[in-house]
């Protein structure tokens, strides 16, 4: 039925879109930090993921546990080093935001330069749980459920860490108003490197789950980038329900057009979307109003 | 600086001038080639700093207008003759900016940085589907009889007339109100200055000169296809050039395209490899260690503040007299909260108008709407015999409406005295020339400090500048948001005297203030408003004593 044909992988795909949007909703929408450096990492943990997986037979479920760490560390350590001090430079929201873009956007080129020469410019894939499985008559890969689970299952956990703990509230006051946080005596530095730290823990799960089942190579990190932006924009900066919602609606857009109209206009109604909904809610479809 | 070096100086200049336009005469091909590399993307990142230097909006969108232009010639170029191929990628260029613009220049910070880029994404995905699926294929051919020498000499044209355009934009108003829509459009926008329009304007102009470079550039690869003419490295190139350069100047994007062009030409040359990974490593340095540009090493640059100072000096007399504003009925909902509700009054000319009430009454929304930020839900504001409700705000700045903010908003980048003279580009002609930007700031006491930039005042300072700058308005009516609070009492004393003297030159004055004692001083007539509505009017002293104002703010007595 054309109905589910489209309903099932649009929602599976748009999974996949909320589970690599959702780093970037912390790192963005909490950390006020626009990592344009963003797809890269994801890329760079799918090679990793990749290598564990043609190199030591290591299953990537289990080299999540080997990549996240990783990646939460040198998060760390490129706030630390480089975002910290922009921030403390910014004179405003603003500045500190256009700072982060442009520093993240040299990020972005050391990485893809350094994947180009550790595997050069062509397409990688490999077949992990590749099982086909039939859903309401609709053919779907086991991998891309799994993708779809994890993607659900981390932006509950996330939703509910920002919402039920300390730490989470701590963060989210900081999103809001980083002066007044300060005030009340939240540490925003270590806050937003914390979170920061942990949105790039949440890029390489992203990245390691989609190695799984999308084929790759060193320089498409930048369409990641821009669909996780379109996603977190979409949704409402920092808003992690949003990112889920918005994220499913962007696949499902996709699967439509790519069925019923063009599938060489994907893209094409990806912007299109997303422009449409900037110019009628410029903060997003769950934003806040703007202040 | 003396006769002879200024000769020498000029020998220099036209030494370096003809050995740049006979450039393609005396090299080989090699250098022609990077002689052009430099030449366009030293149109490219001027164009780009016209607009996005003093409004701060990062653009990744020059590909975009570059690559519209490069497809129009791809498409044109074999039939329509050149001169006309490059207006036809001009006139696009400005419909594909214009439209754009129109709908996204509210947009701010990273808002728009993203959409640029999803704007230049898009315009390529659509080149694409359109050449795949109606063309039948994705490259084209161009043919074309333009020699490489030509090819150089019409972008060193081009280059002549950004540069031209910018320092004429630079020179003329709208290049200082464009800076002052950079450092706070809403202030801006109070001052009398259409912040929508100048945007817009300059957006199509610099997105003119991308395009015509686009078109210019075509012949040089004689095949063309989305993936070159759209090539996204070709906007995040320009933005780092026009940084490193300085984006704040005319001349700072050309510093940073020099060296860069050549570092990339180097880098491709020794390094192929390593390219990205040292690309990246000096953007991240670059941002770090140069936040102002190479230009920002040189020192500050000194501008002159447009022509308004030239004004001959006139104080402004008025002695008209008669009603000046009326408020009738005015009501505004946010929601369902009825923030004001069917409030009405007059105010006569040379009146000090106090209006008094709790926090949340409804005082600053009233001001809102009268100076335009907000349009009333219904009721009918006259302003000299002008209905002003609903009114865009740089309308009502330039009929001679004047305010302060609660919340003090002066144009941190700008110095004090362009803060003022940013206010005097657009008065009304009828204002007449009114006091200059010195003699203003002279009567609220900030005359010794003209070159300062506002944003390191002090917060009392600050308050003066914006009071100067709604005077250079040469306003019939000035609105005082609270203008009085938070001073200190010596400092309350002169406040009160600066707007007596204010009364006293025939200025009308409406003013929001809790400093009752100021209320009592100043004002003939008092306002109170509460919970949205006026619950009394008339002379201060009997307003204050009225039993409703009390318990308005005090709360019911105690039984």
């Amino acid at each position: 039925m054309l109905l589910f044909d489209i309903a099932l992988p649009g929602l599976v795909l748009g999974g996949m879109y909320a589970l690599i949007a959702l780093g970037l909703t912390l790192q963005y929408g909490v950390a006020r930090i626009m990592n344009l450096s963003y797809g890269e990492s994801l890329v760079a943990a799918a090679f990793g993921a990749l290598s564990l997986y043609t190199g030591l037979g290591l299953s990537p479920l289990m080299a999540l546990l080997l990549a996240v760490p990783c990646a939460v560390l040198i998060n760390w350590l490129l706030y630390r080093f480089l975002l910290e001090r922009l921030m403390r430079r910014g004179k405003d929201r603003g500045a500190q935001e256009i700072d982060s873009i442009l520093v993240t956007f040299g990020v972005l080129f050391v990485i893809q330069g350094i994947m180009l020469i550790a595997f050069g410019g062509q397409y990688y894939s490999y077949s992990y749980l590749s099982i086909p499985v039939v859903v309401l008559g609709t053919t779907l890969a086991v991998n891309r459920l799994v993708a779809l689970l994890f993607a659900a299952a981390i932006g509950i956990a996330v939703y509910l860490a920002l919402t039920r703990t300390r730490v989470g509230t701590a963060v989210r006051a900081v999103a809001v108003d980083a002066n007044a946080a300060r005030l009340v005596g939240i540490d925003v530095a270590a806050m937003s490197g914390l979170t920061f730290a942990f949105g790039g823990g949440l890029v390489a799960i992203g990245g390691v789950l989609i190695s799984m089942f999308l084929t790759f190579n060193a320089s498409m990190g930048v369409i990641f980038t821009m669909k996780a932006l379109v996603v977190v924009i979409m949704g409402g900066v920092g808003n992690v329900l949003g990112a889920l919602v918005a994220g499913l609606m962007l696949g499902v857009v996709e699967t439509a057009v790519a069925r019923l109209v063009d599938p060489g206009l994907t893209l094409a109604a990806t912007y299109a979307l997303f422009l449409g909904v900037l110019l009628i809610k410029p903060t997003g479809l769950f934003g806040r109003a703007a202040s | 600086m003396s006769a002879t070096t200024r000769t020498g100086l000029w020998c220099v200049a036209l030494v370096l001038g003809a050995a740049i336009i006979a450039f393609p005469l005396y090299v080989n091909g090699y250098y022609l080639a990077l002689g052009i590399s430099i030449l366009y993307f030293t149109i490219l990142a001027t164009a780009w700093a016209m607009f996005s230097g003093p409004t701060r909006y990062i653009s990744l969108a020059t590909v975009a207008f570059f690559g519209i232009g490069a497809y129009t010639a791809a498409v044109l170029g074999e039939t329509w003759p050149w001169p006309a191929v490059l207006l036809a990628a001009a006139a696009i260029g400005a419909l594909v900016a214009g439209i754009t613009g129109l709908s996204t220049l509210r947009l701010s910070g990273i808002y728009f940085v993203i959409f640029s880029f999803g704007l230049a994404e898009l315009i390529r995905q659509l080149v694409i589907w359109y050449e795949v699926n109606i063309h039948k294929s994705v490259g084209r051919y161009l043919f074309s009889a333009v020699t490489q020498d030509v090819l150089y000499w019409q972008l060193l044209g081009l280059a002549a007339l950004v540069f031209l355009t910018g320092f004429l934009l630079g020179r003329s108003r709208y290049g200082l109100a464009l800076r002052a829509i950079g450092a706070d459009e809403t202030a801006a926008s109070h001052s009398g200055i259409d912040a929508t329009r100048i945007k817009l304007a300059i957006f199509v102009v610099s997105a003119v000169f991308m395009s015509v470079t686009g078109a210019v550039m075509a012949p040089r690869w004689t095949y063309i296809d989305p993936s070159i003419a759209f090539n996204p490295m070709i906007s995040f190139q320009v933005v780092i050039m026009a940084l490193l350069g300085g984006a704040g100047s005319l001349f700072g994007p050309v510093l940073g395209v020099i060296p860069l062009v050549l570092l990339f030409e180097v880098l491709t040359a020794t390094l192929p490899n390593h390219f990205s990974i040292v690309l990246g490593a000096i953007f991240v340095m670059i941002v770090m260690l140069l936040p102002r540009g190479v230009i920002g090493l040189i020192g500050p640059v000194q501008r002159k503040a447009p022509a308004s100072d030239a004004v001959a000096a006139k104080p402004s007399t008025r002695e008209q007299s008669g009603q000046l504003l009326r408020v009738d009925d005015v009501g505004k909902s946010f929601g369902g909260l009825r923030a004001v509700d069917q409030v009405s009054f007059e105010v006569t000319r040379g009146q000090i108008v106090g209006i008094i009430g709790p926090n949340g009454s409804g005082k600053t929304t009233l001001l809102n709407m009268l100076s335009g930020a907000l349009v009333p839900s219904g009721g009918s504001i006259r302003f000299g015999g002008v209905m002003i409700g609903g009114v865009k705000p740089h309308r009502i700045a330039r009929l001679g409406l004047a305010r302060t903010f609660q919340l003090v908003r002066v144009m941190a980048d700008l110095t004090v005295a362009e803060n003022v003279a940013a206010a005097a580009l657009f008065r009304s002609a009828a204002a007449g020339g009114g006091e200059t930007t010195v003699e203003l700031l002279d009567l609220v006491g900030l005359g010794k400090m003209q070159d300062i930039p506002a944003g390191d005042l002090t917060y009392i300072d600050q308050k003066r500048l914006e009071l100067a700058r709604a005077l250079a308005l040469s306003p019939q009516l000035v609105l005082l948001d609270e203008w009085l609070a938070g001073l200190n009492p010596s400092e309350l004393e002169t406040g009160i005297a600066l707007i007596a003297k204010l009364r006293d030159r025939g200025t009308t004055i409406i003013m929001v203030e809790h400093v009752m004692d100021a209320i009592r001083a100043l004002c003939s007539h008092c306002i109170v408003m509460n919970a949205g509505s006026v619950i009394a009017r008339g002379a201060p002293d009997a307003v204050l004593s009225d039993p409703t104002v009390i318990t308005a703010y005090l709360g019911e007595a105690d039984a």
